[in-house]
């Protein structure tokens, strides 16, 4: 399905995004694609935004509904200007009416009755076209600023650093990103200015009926105006809580269905299916309860709005109606009363459920002003020079880090690279082996001593001109949506198709890949599943040889591998290590013995070092384990 | 045979409390029928609110429709100066007040009960059903789209059930009204509607326009979350290679796709919204003067302007849902097809009518000239990649005795993972059949054949509830100590207690806070706490360290013993634990025999090893590269 000009990544993927988004009704249906494609045919081309990023944090004041705001004042003053217009503009009615009923039906004079129309008409015409002209205005306004939001926020996460993107954490950034920023902008849009527009009104309208007649007009609202209070008040308390727990729900049905479908084959090999039948039944049926809990507030706060209505026409009627009878109040005054009366409750209901979107709106600043507080743990110094070109002799100087700063993964360990020298660095599970790795390419600063490459220190050197020169893959081979040829071009996205041949047949996947029905043009999905782990593994070998790091860091990148894949890694690591200075933190003796030294770690501490024959020959830990390894391997 | 699935058996027991009542009926199988037709069982099931909300609503539109009436009675009352009129008048005003609250307020919460039943009814359906779909169903379908067919489709029909019946009724309403109008006044009656139906016609016209720009702004929206999503989750490779720049970008450029859809949108509603919202205005102003006119000349009386002015107001709403209505009708329609083809799917794999229970088998197994493939290419299992339709096995014959313990050994795509599989009816055979103790499998019933067969697949999923329940996952009821000894056993207890709130700790999402290989770990704690006779370990143990396989391998020995057990691996150590190796190619078993056996007569056997982690000469360090 076609959607349009790609939005990098995104776009040949984005069907299968807005399914995997859960966004309803996503997928076009047939009888819109023409009106689809007729929109996207005179979409302009839109700029390259040019965006400036960098790891300093900027001088930016807290974020708040003011701050945020405050630069745009003048645009939104001038709104409010086209707002006050049409609020007044749009109450004209009752009182033309009451003028008509007065001079011109109880008078007889037809002349005055034309007059009062055309002004109506008139009147009509300018609410219409200030309506028109404000919404253009403030929708814009809310769209610029809800994308320059996004791209505050996002750039914002982009600064942080990697543990700061906990697993628990994934949802409730993508949720600040998209539906925190979506309540605000909703707020920006729509709430701020009807609120205006409905609060106006209210106020005209007020003013209006006390101006008409001030004692019918001031026992009318009082009538009026307190029991309206309580009641939405009441309403406001109570849908508050209900839709509370509705968000709370849906999101348990949601997870429970989602985990369901993912562990299907699990729920049918341990016989689970009645025990989650009845689960789900009971999750979808609180839901259920907690939507009716919020219907039923619902339901009786409209129609008791409608009642108070009623109930004022009928005092108004009353008290107004024996004025007239008595020769206090003129017919059309008293009409234009109740024309009004019926005008003032329209405001209260909208303004009661503005209220709910005000709050969401300030819930979700609140939220978005803690996220833009967060600081980068591994911070880069305001005056931070770029790291020159490097050999990519590298040195761990008496290191001692953890986590958790208490309990010290590493203590005091000093390993050196030479330029060009791989090592190997083996050891059990939390030992402490991927932690180097993490250091080296300073996801982390050490508590005490200095991680150095050609001598100079990490944290003095700015992180873009650091990374740039470093390649790793990781353990969980990540892909991006896109195309093969996106992926193994991540860190040099100009690369030329034969670059990134070349990269793929270093790694030993030229030929899978050329077997693909795009060839390097195939998109991969969804995470990169309908490729084999193997084959992720061996594409993210292919971006680090793309990226011609001059140290290479290798982080368990050949664990969960089936046997082709892992021999087929085996194989490209000779061509990746050629050269360049290598750490490989492995977890199979297979991927270990292509190093040129091993370095044990346990404990926190590098307990052995040397050739692979050394160690054997040294009858310590890694001896041990080439035994048991072998061991098993001959039984 | 369908107790709706809410009551426990004996090989599938229910350890929550079912505090909600399961639904009543399913949608009628008559695939003929119309959408509506078909959900109508379960609209019955909510027939008395059902009945009690259109009572009430049609109460109440009739004090709609009769309210603006009597305040044009109390009006010309006073005009006449008839004080007891207006009494009269305004105490029916009121009385009308309360009877309009106490219907209004019955109306609304009936419907939305009723409409709520049957979405709710509906995601149990659904979910039901999902649980009892042959695993090929699944193969071929992705997740996202099911959610949303649970989500926004069955969402659809519940806003149509809800808003259907209430606006079919302001419809009625404007009936009503538009007599009632008719009778006072004919000509002013077409002059004060005319306008209405240009209501409906521009709100088309918005519709129409805004429309698409929605679905386009919802895939941008959509893309832009994936821009989000793979930074999150891909965040060690962005700043890996100093990308962020170039993300900030990206989404940069995403926001601003989006933007223009939005805004796009945005000028729509600008351009149709004002004249929808003037129209009305239109018809009351024409009202006044034509009215006034007729006012002067003492056709109408004053108090029929103000009601005039009050039934434009309230019937130009019927104009704006209508048009609504109709597009939701679409969508519900639409929607309710995409549920039913889910709801419609066979369940290929259930008990035969006369199944039986397998019970406390000794645990042979065999497969006689059994030929399988896959029924749909597209299918995530990593044995069925291929073409369509390829046989993944191609006349298998196997047999293993009670007790034994083989490895079965073969390259990617080999079949292995398909015998698992296929042992638990998982699939349907092509041709073939395959037996345990010499039972059918096709002849038991599928719990009791499910619950003697342990599979510990080579993904371990976690759900995100806490270590016990997820190692308790076939036997809620186990007692902790039970609990313990097959974490034990699975070399899993040691982590546990490490972890901050032992056995109760929540594993996160998918059990991603733990590492693949404690995950591996509880997995197989999760099997064995079913202490079944016929234990099926799939590539179980890949993650996990070698040294801590090693005694797995050892509690697993000491637990296997007298069960039957089949080991899919490729790591040598897994191998080691077989009495027999069974080496599969080509969708059929062609070697037979022990580990060293194999090693001696089997060339093809050594061939597959060596491409294993096996320290020969290809694996070895090579003493020529420069140090």
């Amino acid at each position: 399905m076609s959607f349009g000009p790609p939005v990098g990544f995104g776009g040949a993927n984005s069907s299968s995004a807005a399914r995997a988004a859960g966004l309803p009704h996503a997928g076009v249906p047939g009888h819109l694609q023409d009106a689809v494609d007729a929109v996207l045919d005179r979409e302009p081309d839109h700029p390259d935004p040019e965006i400036e990023f960098s790891h300093l944090h900027p001088n930016e004041p807290p974020f708040t509904l003011r701050s945020f705001l405050w630069p745009h004042r003048w645009r939104l003053l001038g709104a409010l200007g086209l707002v006050i217009l049409e609020s007044a503009a749009a109450q004209a009615g009752p009182l033309l009416t009451q003028i008509g009923i007065d001079d011109g039906i109880v008078a007889g004079n037809r002349g005055v009755l034309v007059t009062v129309a055309m002004l109506y008409l008139l009147f009509i015409a300018i609410s219409a076209i200030n309506s028109r002209i404000r919404l253009r205005y403030t929708g814009t306004l809310g769209e610029d600023l809800t994308r320059a939001l996004r791209v505050r926020v996002f750039s914002h996460l982009q600064r942080q650093s990697l543990d700061f993107y906990t697993d628990e954490k994934a949802g409730v950034l993508m949720t600040r990103m998209t539906s925190d920023i979506e309540a605000l902008s909703q707020l920006f849009q729509e709430g701020l200015v009807s609120f205006a527009v409905q609060a106006l009104t209210l106020a005209v309208i007020t003013i209006v009926l006390l101006f008409m007649d001030l004692w019918l007009g001031a026992v009318t609202l009082l009538l009026v105006v307190p029991i309206t209070l309580i009641l939405s008040n009441w309403f406001r308390k109570r849908s508050d809580a209900s839709y509370g727990l509705v968000r709370d729900r849906i999101a348990a049905v949601l997870s429970d269905l989602s985990e369901s479908l993912a562990g299907i084959r699990i729920i049918a090999a341990h016989n689970r299916r009645r025990h989650n039948t009845v689960h789900h039944t009971n999750v979808v049926g609180d839901h259920k309860d907690a939507n009716l809990a919020a219907i039923r507030a619902a339901s009786i706060y409209t129609p008791g709005t409608e009642a108070i209505a009623l109930a004022a026409q009928a005092a108004v009627l009353i008290i107004g109606g024996r004025r007239v009878i008595n020769g206090d109040l003129e017919i059309g005054e008293l009409t234009a009363f109740l024309l009004y009366l019926t005008a003032f409750f329209a405001p209260i209901q909208t303004l009661t459920q503005l209220y709910n979107g005000y709050q969401s709106g300030q819930a979700a600043v609140a939220k978005l002003r803690e996220l833009l507080e967060a600081e980068p743990s591994v911070p880069e110094q305001p005056g931070a020079a770029p790291l020159p070109q490097i050999d990519g002799a590298i040195e761990l100087r008496d290191v001692t880090f953890g986590y958790d700063p208490e309990t010290p993964v590493l203590s005091g360990v000093s390993l050196s690279l030479e330029a060009g020298e791989s090592i190997a660095v083996v050891g059990p599970t939390g030992a402490g082996k991927s932690t180097i790795a993490k250091l080296i390419t300073r996801f982390y600063d050490p508590q005490l001593g200095q991680v150095l490459i050609d001598g100079h220190d990490l944290s003095t050197v700015t992180i873009e001109s650091l990374r740039r020169q470093l390649g790793v893959v990781p353990q969980e081979p990540f892909l991006f949506a896109g195309t093969v040829r996106d992926n193994v071009a991540f860190a040099r996205p100009d690369a030329t198709d034969v670059e990134v041949w070349e990269a793929l047949a270093a790694t030993g996947i030229d030929d899978l890949v050329s077997a693909l029905p795009q060839s390097i043009d195939t998109p991969v999905h969804e995470r990169g599943s309908s490729l084999s782990a193997g084959e992720r593994q061996l594409l993210a070998l292919a971006r680090a040889f793309l990226a011609r790091p001059r140290v290479l860091v290798l982080d368990e990148a050949t664990s969960n591998l089936d046997l082709q894949s892992e021999a087929r890694v085996e194989q490209a690591l000779d061509a990746l290590l050629e050269g360049r200075t290598a750490i490989i933190i492995a977890h199979r003796l297979a991927t270990a013995m292509k190093a040129d030294r091993i370095a044990v770690v346990d404990g926190g501490a590098i307990v052995e070092l040397g050739s692979h024959d050394e160690l054997v020959a040294q009858g310590g830990y890694y001896a041990n384990m080439y035994a048991t390894w072998v061991g098993h391997s001959t039984a | 045979m369908d107790d709706g699935y809410a009551t426990a058996t004996r090989f599938e027991p229910i350890g929550v409390e079912a505090t909600q009542a399961p639904p009543g009926a399913g949608i009628d199988a008559d695939k003929d029928l119309g959408w509506f037709r078909r959900l109508l069982p379960v609209v019955r099931q909510h027939r008395r609110p059902l009945i009690l909300g259109l009572t009430a609503g049609a109460i109440a539109l009739s004090i709609q429709v009769a309210a603006p009436a009597t305040a044009r009675a109390a009006i010309d009352a006073a005009e006449a100066r008839d004080s007891d009129g207006l009494w009269r008048w305004v105490f029916v005003l009121l009385g009308l007040g309360v009877g309009r609250f106490l219907t209004s307020m019955t109306y609304r919460y009936s419907l939305f009960q009723v409409a709520w039943g049957v979405e709710t009814d509906l995601r149990a359906l659904l979910y039901r059903h999902l649980t009892r779909l042959p695993f090929s169903y699944f193969d071929r379908t992705q997740s996202g789209e099911v959610i949303s067919r649970a989500n926004s489709d069955i969402r659809s029909i519940q806003v149509l059930l809800a808003f259907g019946p209430l606006v079919s009724m302001s419809v009625l309403a404007f009936v009503f009204a538009f007599i009632v109008m008719l009778t006072i006044h004919v000509p002013l009656t077409f002059v004060a509607l005319s306008t209405l139906p240009g209501v409906y016609v521009f709100g088309q016209k918005l519709r129409n326009n805004v429309f698409p720009l929605t679905w386009v702004g919802q895939a941008r929206q959509a893309e832009l979350a994936t821009i989000v999503d793979e930074n999150v989750n891909g965040t060690r490779v962005v700043k890996s290679f100093a990308a962020e720049e170039r993300q900030v970008n990206l989404l940069g450029k995403a926001a601003d796709h989006l933007r223009w859809a939005n805004v796009e949108a945005i000028k729509q509603r600008a351009h149709w919204n004002p004249l929808i919202e003037a129209l009305p205005r239109i018809g009351m102003a024409a009202t006044l003067l034509y009215g006034g006119i007729l006012a002067i000349d003492g056709e109408v009386s004053i108090g029929t302007l103000f009601a005039f002015n009050a039934y434009v107001l309230m019937l130009q709403a019927p104009f704006r849902m209508f048009g609504f209505l109709l597009l939701q009708a679409q969508r519900a329609n639409a929607a309710a097809t995409r549920v039913y083809a889910v709801l419609d799917e066979p369940i290929t794999i259930d008990d035969a009518p006369d199944a039986v229970d397998l019970a406390s088998p000794e645990g042979r197994i065999e497969f006689r000239d059994v030929t399988f493939a896959y029924p749909h290419a597209a299918t995530s299992d990593r044995n069925g990649s291929g073409n369509d339709r390829e046989a993944v096995l191609q006349g298998l014959n196997l047999t293993v005795e009670p007790g034994e313990t083989v490895a079965i050994v073969g390259r990617t795509g080999s079949g292995k993972s398909t015998i698992a599989r296929l042992l638990a009816r998982f699939y349907e055979l092509d041709s073939g059949e395959i037996l345990i103790d010499g039972h059918r499998i096709e002849s038991l019933t599928v719990a009791s054949l499910r619950h003697h067969i342990g599979l510990v697949f080579d993904e371990p999923f976690l759900f995100s509830s806490s270590v016990r329940d997820n190692i308790a996952y076939g036997r809620p009821h186990a007692p902790i100590d039970a609990v313990i000894e097959a974490a034990t056993a699975a070399q899993a207890h040691d982590f546990i207690t490490e972890l901050d709130a032992q056995y109760d700790t929540v594993v996160g999402e998918r059990g991603y806070t733990l590492s693949g290989g404690q995950r591996q770990r509880i997995a197989i704690a999760r099997t064995l706490l079913e202490r079944p006779p016929i234990l099926v370990l799939d590539d179980a143990t890949s993650a996990i360290d070698v040294t801590v396989e090693a005694r797995i391998h050892d509690a697993l020995h000491h637990l296997l013993e007298d069960r039957t057990t089949i080991l899919i691996a490729h790591r040598l150590s897994t191998i080691a634990l077989a009495d027999r190796v069974l080496l599969l190619e080509d969708g059929q078993i062609v070697a037979s025999g022990t580990h060293s056996e194999l090693l001696e007569s089997e060339p093809r056997y050594v061939q597959i090893l060596s491409e294993a982690d096996a320290p020969d000469a290809t694996a070895a360090p090579q003493p020529g590269r420069p140090t």
